[in-house]
């Protein structure tokens, strides 16, 4: 076989090895990083849009609307403050709806929040619309009485409960508490009341994975002894009879205002939420707005990432450009020798061009690995930090911009010391050395 | 039939335009009215150092431009090389003239198979005949470590390679630099009679420049590059 251009440039390349991993990894991490903000972004809105499903407001008493949807759908906090039965009642009464669902944060297994709730949290809402509930094969059935409870897959999974399993609940979610916070509230294990895991979710692919659900009375009745046995330390047991009015709290409410079937939206919801907003005592979030609102505000955080991945792609065609003015210095010789042996100019400019673009080449090819493997990492990083399912998607033509791109600003890279090399004096450099 | 021109120089002169080199009136570092050389003869070209030995050559190879002021014109084989422009003045030198320097200058990372093979990429010889036509040449001039890198050989073995490579693609025309400045006497021997022999062989002309007194019995012609120069003032134009 005859020796090529290619050959010669490979072998150019072969003789820097070190310099020309360095600098292939430098565009490496540049595709990847771009790669990664690029598809995570997309994903990552899809993502938040999943767990709200097919529910149109979420009431509650926290700070803001965002706050609510933070700690309401995606468990982010207990909420500080509650909403009376009664209110809950009222506000149920009060709108066309199709459902209004109670729902109070506040006690924890093993980390993994436990949301209190009705049965009708897994007849009516959808955690992702037209995805209802799904138990795992032979994984049960939603809870039908009090202490019982419906594990998501996740925290199944990495609790290791089946159905059947015993558990106590802890008051309060210890990551989300301050150290030092000493009250008679402070996390600790309710003892007295065992639950039984009577079902298993599917993964939904929402925070909701990472829940666990319990009936709304049992919720009420744990915390109704925590009050009773500050008055007195000897009570032993309390029961639903014991709960008084101050005992039923919730933290939110899941509501979906009456829409006609097959529809997700109705014009209606807007009056709704009007309404609810007039009433200071609690506060009203649409998800899909303040999803929205969310991302806005990511979405500048993004582009700054990006102008940064856009940065440091820039820095790392300039290391390419450093890498072969240096290497030209120690090969003006080389290019000299083949020139006199008929090598032309456009050739040898070529040549260094063709190098530049190879190192872009395997940088691309790098960073489309490091990209693969880095999204993954930070999905899964996210699902076990907020239980968020990002599923990162490179898409052919995402992918093939990226590499495109970075290839063709390596190869503008080259154009420089190439220019330096078509210039390069022939005699100059072929005289004996020393 | 007429006899073979490989390389015939007419009204040559030469200066440097940097340096204030080119000012009128700046003396010609080369000003040769006429030299021939036949196809297949060898000859000898002397000078002391700085003469413009090493630039005539370069002149010769089209490696450096005959612009205006300078003119003249430099034939290899029936061909005005200074006529043809950029790549095809490029290709013809791959194709007619073979170059031997006095530091051989070898391509390091490459063995001794490749660097024979990097003269004849440039020469239209097909691809496909490069690798056996490489590879019989070293074997011809005594090279059985064809995939040694320069640095593995001897430098009686490097020499060998060099030559190889000016001979590759058959040249008309083989231009030697101070082929045994570098050399002790033995081996300079030694490297003279591997190129002379060599150009004989394959019909090849050589044009040879140095400023070493040992070198001149090996040709029956020679030349010192001051005796070629014209006797005008150094100031005054061809026309005058």
């Amino acid at each position: 076989m005859a020796l090529t251009d290619f050959a010669i440039v490979r072998r150019s390349l072969r003789s820097r090895m070190f310099s020309t991993c360095v600098t292939s990894l430098t565009v490496g991490v540049a595709v990847a990083l771009m790669l990664v903000l690029l598809s995570m972004r997309d994903s990552g809105r899809q993502a938040f849009a999943r767990g709200s499903g097919n529910m149109h407001l979420l009431v509650s008493r926290d700070s803001s609307p965002m706050v609510s949807i933070l700690n309401g759908i995606y468990y982010a906090n207990s909420p500080r403050a509650s909403i009376p039965w009664a209110k809950y009642e009222s506000l149920a009464a009060s709108f066309p709806l199709d459902f209004a669902i109670p729902t109070q944060l506040g006690d924890s297994y093993r980390g993994f929040p436990v949301l209190a709730t009705t049965e009708e949290f897994f007849s009516a809402f959808e955690p992702n619309i037209d995805e209802p509930w799904v138990f795992e094969a032979g994984g049960g059935r939603a809870f039908d009485k009090s202490f019982e409870v419906v594990v998501g897959s996740t925290a199944a999974g990495e609790t290791g409960l089946v159905v059947g399993s015993k558990i106590f609940l802890t008051h309060g979610i210890a990551q989300s508490r301050q150290l030092g916070q000493a009250d008679a509230m402070a996390p600790h294990e309710h003892r007295e009341f065992e639950y039984t895991v009577v079902g298993v979710l599917a993964p939904t692919g929402s925070a909701h994975d990472r829940a666990l659900f319990t009936a709304l009375e049992s919720s009420w009745v744990i915390h109704a002894h925590d009050r009773r046995k500050l008055a007195d330390k000897d009570i032993r047991t309390t029961t639903e009879a014991d709960l008084l009015e101050t005992d039923r709290l919730i933290t939110g409410i899941f509501m979906r205002v009456a829409t006609r079937p097959g529809q997700q939206v109705t014009a209606s919801l807007q009056t709704v939420f009007d309404q609810l907003r007039r009433d200071t005592s609690i506060v009203v979030a649409q998800p899909v707005q303040q999803i929205d609102a969310l991302f806005a505000i990511v979405s500048n955080i993004d582009q700054v990432f990006i102008a940064m991945a856009a940065v440091v792609m820039v820095s790392s065609a300039i290391s390419i450009m450093l890498a072969l003015y240096n290497s030209l210095e120690q090969r003006r010789r080389q290019i000299a020798v083949l020139r006199v042996l008929g090598c032309s100019r456009p050739r040898i400019f070529g040549l260094l061009v063709t190098e530049a673009t190879l190192i872009g080449l395997l940088g691309a090819g790098l960073g489309v690995v490091l990209a693969v493997a880095g999204a993954f990492a930070a999905a899964a990083a996210l699902k076990e930090a907020i239980g968020l399912v990002v599923s990162p998607n490179f898409g052919l033509e995402l992918t093939l911009a990226v590499v495109t791109g970075a290839v063709l600003l390596s190869a503008a890279a080259g154009i420089i010391p190439a220019i330096m090399a078509y210039q390069s004096s022939v005699a100059d450099h072929l005289k004996p050395l020393g | 039939m007429p006899e073979s021109t490989a390389l015939e120089i007419i009204d040559l002169r030469f200066r440097y335009a940097s340096g204030g080199g080119s000012a009128p009136g700046a003396p010609w570092i080369i000003d040769i009215p006429a030299l021939r050389l036949a196809g297949a003869e060898q000859l000898l070209l002397t000078g002391g150092s700085g003469r413009g030995k090493s630039t005539l050559l370069h002149l010769i190879s089209g490696v450096v431009e005959l612009a205006p002021p300078c003119s003249g014109r430099i034939s290899v084989a029936d061909r005005d090389i200074h006529s043809l422009r950029g790549p095809a003045r490029d290709a013809y030198r791959a194709q007619h003239i073979g170059m031997v320097f006095q530091t051989l200058n070898l391509l390091h990372g490459f063995t001794a198979l490749e660097n024979v093979m990097a003269a004849l990429m440039f020469s239209g010889v097909p691809p496909r005949a490069h690798r056996d036509r490489a590879a019989s040449l070293l074997a011809s001039l005594g090279i059985d470590r064809v995939d040694a890198v320069p640095e593995q050989l001897s430098v009686g073995q490097q020499q060998r390679v060099a030559v190889a490579r000016a001979l590759a693609c058959s040249p008309t025309l083989v231009l030697a630099d101070e082929p045994t400045a570098s050399l002790d006497p033995e081996n300079a021997e030694i490297a003279m009679d591997l190129i002379q022999n060599a150009c004989r062989e394959r019909g090849a002309a050589l044009l040879c420049v140095s400023h070493d007194p040992a070198m001149v019995q090996r040709f029956a012609r020679r030349e010192r590059l001051d005796d070629l120069r014209s006797t005008l003032p150094p100031c005054a134009t061809r026309a005058a």
